[in-house]
């Protein structure tokens, strides 16, 4: 197989506007200024798909796939630096990233191992809910409260992989839903959580430096502490996103495909359904463990009305509204859902409805979402 | 424990498992016809009771003052409102979906079930705050120690019984019942045979929304309230036991709906704390569908290979 | 080699009440090319299925090359080489034809988690050895197809479809590979075709043996070594085609003669 690399600087020009368009997407506030930019977005992404360009950018990104994320992971570090100051645009960034966090976990199970996930949720939640509970009364160094947000989230995730195991279809639905409901109903009532009131939660140490603290950094003056918790969620968004592509591009995501698309010819192959079943449900809910971990110590607040049922399917809708099966996908789709609502007060209230009619239509009118997931390159310069 | 006191929580699960079965007959029959989960199914419920008490609303304009007149002209009318509503939804939504993968039914069903909720919530007179139901049914009881047997619980419970049979009846006994079968058993077949497929399945969604609108308004008029949030949790509920019992079953999802009671009311006497009765059910179906991974009914038809 | 390969002895399978397969009693020896025919609903797919692992036996046994194999999950029946095709084709349509051929392939890859995320170069190799060999695989049924190793399955024609099926089932080298009615979907010319190129290709693979399930007469006499013929789950006749086509039992049973 020759390499024959194209160039990066597709993937350079690309990243540079999404982080203008990021940007300015957070930083202003005129209502028609935001209208503009979503449908802008929509607008680019579908004629950029049918006239081919981003067919282009996609190829040169597989061809460059280290200096992709890097480019990329520097794009959005400008724009936090551009928004240093802005709290609440900062927030809503770190929000972004922790739920391409989530769902880069739900990708893993539903996009690729076929695994139904309803409750998306309430994995962040036990894993808010552990770091909460462990850096209340341990004082265990921040970092490792995290990891060990996402693997409770991963092994109370296990209590449901035989019902996930021996079910298929409607009937493995049926097990998330009933855990993501139950979850909910459990937090509201159990006293030693806090009750439908919830736990306040200290905010982040790394290494003896609180991220709590605003930070002066030289010329560029003041920085919000939630340019601090941005970056985190960034890392983490950036790792969970190069890990899973990594997964998708070797034996294990084709593993994976096959006990989606058919169990019984994947069995006749020799593939141990169980096993890759366990590993994407359970690495998925990791992923959302950890995304949930750092929520808790960023927003500093948790409760159970953030873990609602609802939530599970504003998560699922973000990973078909992508593109089922496509992590890229899962950018712009976490940023219109999460960010659109937050913007436009005028929608505020109709967000709900908003989202079931435009989930509807994409079902209805285009199933692939967004960003249509691609053949499998295993490497750069895959079959060319 | 005191024995009327028992009695009290019997009489309440059987209310219960009654409204709990209505909602999951509807799910069998759907599942049975199309192989579809209809997730809006909850909020179908919670939209026809609100269609009543909008009805209600009316009568009163209008002046009517009579309770059983006004009963009987707003169940009609959430009845009739909700099997339009469930006939289009299976004719614009459903069909055209039917050979896209099972899971996109669901989430487009669960995502009409949002919008439904929502525009209850938003357009509904004050409808994001709990509303009182209309007390429409005789007011007697008796009391026996500490039972308070009321006669409205019974008339519901007569009622919804009733509505259960007379489905059974309409499908093991008429022609239309006939078709549905059919077209259960075998689409393909029932389609050369010169049956409808598509009015089959209409009417079958009409049929099974029709029912889940009476659940809804026996729901509002046992706990005199409705809220527009009632839906998904009826919904799952009704979902649940309609697996549990094993989809496509007629009796299977009515046991199913009278266990989730069973299991809801034995949580509420056991745990202190009577919320966590919800927990407990939940994880009963959980653990049966580890048990009984196809539900306690269902013939477990083996792929073709 | 000595000895039969596949030695399966009284083999039962049962749903409910009915007897699907009864009793049978097969052999297949290394190199040789079985048909295996009967009326619809006469036993062949279960007999497959039963011997894959997708349906346990209610009795009987199953012996490859000398070790017991009954009742194992389909899992370590691959493992153990026995590979199949479907009767309705069950290729995974949405995923390029390298990608399938790798399903197949499962046993001879690597699937660590180390190896798959952090070894990449090592996994480079191995991949691209694997394409190597996938091309040389596939040109031996249709060189075109072979330019098409990247392309989806959806974008495929019916015979490289089953094409794809049958190296999907070759690429792992088994000992027995089983077919169910490859012909199935196709004309007589591109049953031919695709049946000179298994030819072809056993010859690349000494020892390999096939069983093979199909309607067309023609087919099976001119590529069999040897005939079943399965009657509601029973063995009516075993013998070369020209034997069992002359057979009383077997004339009856196709054409309901008395």
């Amino acid at each position: 197989m020759k390499s024959n690399r194209r160039g990066y600087w597709p993937v350079i020009v690309t990243a540079l506007a999404a982080a203008m368009f990021v940007f300015l997407f957070l930083y202003l506030e005129q209502q028609w200024e935001i209208v503009l930019l979503a449908v802008g977005l929509i607008a680019v992404l579908f004629s950029s798909a049918r006239f081919g360009l981003l067919r282009r950018v996609e190829l040169a990104a597989s061809d460059h796939p280290r200096t992709t994320i890097m480019v990329n992971v520097l794009a959005a570090l400008l724009v936090i630096v551009l928004l240093r100051n802005e709290h609440f645009a900062l927030l809503m960034l770190a929000t972004v990233c922790l739920y391409v966090t989530i769902c880069l976990g739900l990708t893993l199970q539903f996009g690729y191992a076929g695994i139904v996930n309803f409750a998306g949720i309430a994995f962040f939640g036990i894993g808010a809910y552990t770091a909460a509970v462990l850096s209340l009364h341990s004082a265990l160094p921040h970092l490792l409260v995290i990891v060990i947000s996402g693997l409770v989230a991963g092994l109370i995730g296990s209590l449901l992989i035989l019902p996930m195991l021996r079910t298929r279809g409607h009937y493995a639905a049926l097990v998330t839903i009933a855990f993501g409901i139950l979850f909910r109903t459990f937090l509201e009532v159990n006293d030693l959580l806090g009750g439908p009131q919830g736990l306040k939660v200290p905010g982040m140490q790394v290494f003896g430096w609180s991220l709590n603290d605003n930070i002066s950094l030289g010329p560029l003056g003041a920085v919000s502490f939630y340019a601090s918790y941005a970056v985190v969620a960034l890392l983490l968004a950036a790792g969970a996103y190069a890990l899973i592509k990594r997964l998708e591009r070797s034996w294990l995501g084709l593993n994976l495909d096959a006990v989606r698309t058919d169990e019984t010819a994947a069995a006749s192959f020799g593939i141990d359904l169980p096993r890759w079943k366990i590993f994407a449900f359970t690495a998925g809910n990791c992923l959302a463990g950890v995304a949930g971990g750092v929520y808790a110590m960023m927003s500093g607040f948790i409760a159970p009305a953030s873990f609602n049922f609802g939530d599970s399917l504003l998560l699922v809708s973000i990973v078909l509204l992508g593109g089922s099966g496509n992590p890229l996908g899962v950018l712009p789709a976490a940023l219109l859902v999460v960010v659109l609502p937050e913007k436009l007060q005028v929608i505020q209230e109709y967000r709900l409805l908003l989202f079931a009619v435009l989930v509807i239509l994409i079902l209805r009118f285009r199933p692939e979402g967004l960003l249509p997931r691609r053949m499998r390159e295993y490497f750069a310069g895959w079959g060319r | 424990m005191d024995p009327g006191f028992i009695a009290q929580y019997l009489l309440n699960g059987i209310v219960l498992g009654v409204i709990y079965a209505m909602v999951a007959v509807g799910f069998t029959l759907f599942f049975g016809v199309l192989d579809v989960i209809k997730f809006s199914h909850g909020d179908v419920v919670m939209a026809g009771a609100f269609t009543a008490l909008a009805t209600y609303a009316g009568l009163e304009l209008l002046g009517v003052s009579d309770g059983m007149f006004a009963a009987i002209v707003i169940t009609v009318m959430g009845i009739a409102a909700m099997a339009i509503l469930g006939a289009l939804l299976a004719k614009l939504l459903i069909l055209p979906l039917r050979n896209a993968p099972p899971l996109n039914t669901l989430l487009i069903t669960l995502m009409f079930g949002l919008a439904l909720r929502e525009a209850v919530r938003l357009f509904y007179p004050n409808g994001s705050n709990p509303k009182p139901f209309p007390q429409l049914l005789p007011d007697a009881a008796m009391t026996i120690g500490n039972l308070e047997l009321r006669l409205d619980s019974v008339l519901l419970i007569v009622l919804g019984l009733g509505a259960i049979v007379a489905v059974h009846l309409l499908i093991q006994r008429t022609r239309i019942g006939l078709a549905i079968r059919a077209v259960a058993q075998d689409p393909e077949t029932a389609r050369l045979m010169g049956i409808n497929f598509e009015r089959v399945v209409l009417m079958t969604f009409a049929l099974g929304s029709a029912l889940a609108a009476l659940a809804g308004i026996t729901n509002g008029l046992y706990y005199s309230e409705v809220n527009f949030g009632m839906g998904l949790l009826l919904g799952v509920i009704g979902f649940s036991a309609a697996v549990v019992g094993g989809l496509g079953s007629l009796y299977g999802a009515i046991i199913g709906g009278f266990l989730f009671a069973a299991l809801q009311t034995i949580g509420a006497v056991w745990f202190s704390v009577p919320a966590y009765k919800d927990v407990f059910a939940f994880a009963c179906i959980i653990v049966l569908m580890a048990w009984k991974p196809t539900g306690l009914l269902a013939d477990k038809s083996a792929e073709r290979v | 080699m000595s000895g039969p390969e596949l030695v399966v002895d009284g083999l039962t399978v049962r749903f409910g009440g009915l007897t699907a397969l009864d009793a049978l009693q097969f052999r297949l020896s290394a190199g040789e090319f079985v048909g295996l025919i009967g009326p619809n609903g006469s036993g062949k797919t279960t007999f497959f299925n039963a011997l894959t692992g997708i349906y346990a036996p209610a009795s009987g046994q199953v012996a490859l090359s000398g070790k017991d194999i009954t009742g194992l999950p389909p899992q370590q029946i691959y493992d153990a080489g026995i590979t199949r095709t479907f009767q309705r084709l069950r290729l995974a349509s949405s995923l390029s034809v390298f990608d399938n051929l790798m399903i197949g392939n499962h046993r001879n890859l690597s699937h660590g988690i180390i190896a798959n995320l952090f070894a990449r170069q090592r996994l480079k190799n191995e991949i691209e050895e694997n394409v190597a060999k996938s091309r040389l695989l596939l040109e031996q049924f249709s060189a075109p197809l072979a330019s098409r190793l990247f392309d989806p399955v959806s974008q495929l024609t019916m015979i490289d479809r089953r094409r794809v099926e049958v190296c999907r089932a070759l690429i792992s080298e088994p000992k027995i590979l089983l077919l169910d009615e490859p012909s199935a979907g196709m004309t007589h010319e591109e049953t031919r075709a695709l049946m000179d190129d298994l030819l072809a290709s056993r010859e690349r693979m000494p020892g390999l043996a096939i069983v093979l399930i199909e309607h067309e007469m023609g087919v099976i006499e001119r590529v069999t070594d040897r005939c079943v013929v399965l009657n509601y789950g029973e063995k009516i006749a075993e013998g070369s085609y020209r034997e069992v086509a002359s057979n009383s039992d077997v004339r009856t049973a196709y054409l309901g003669e008395d």
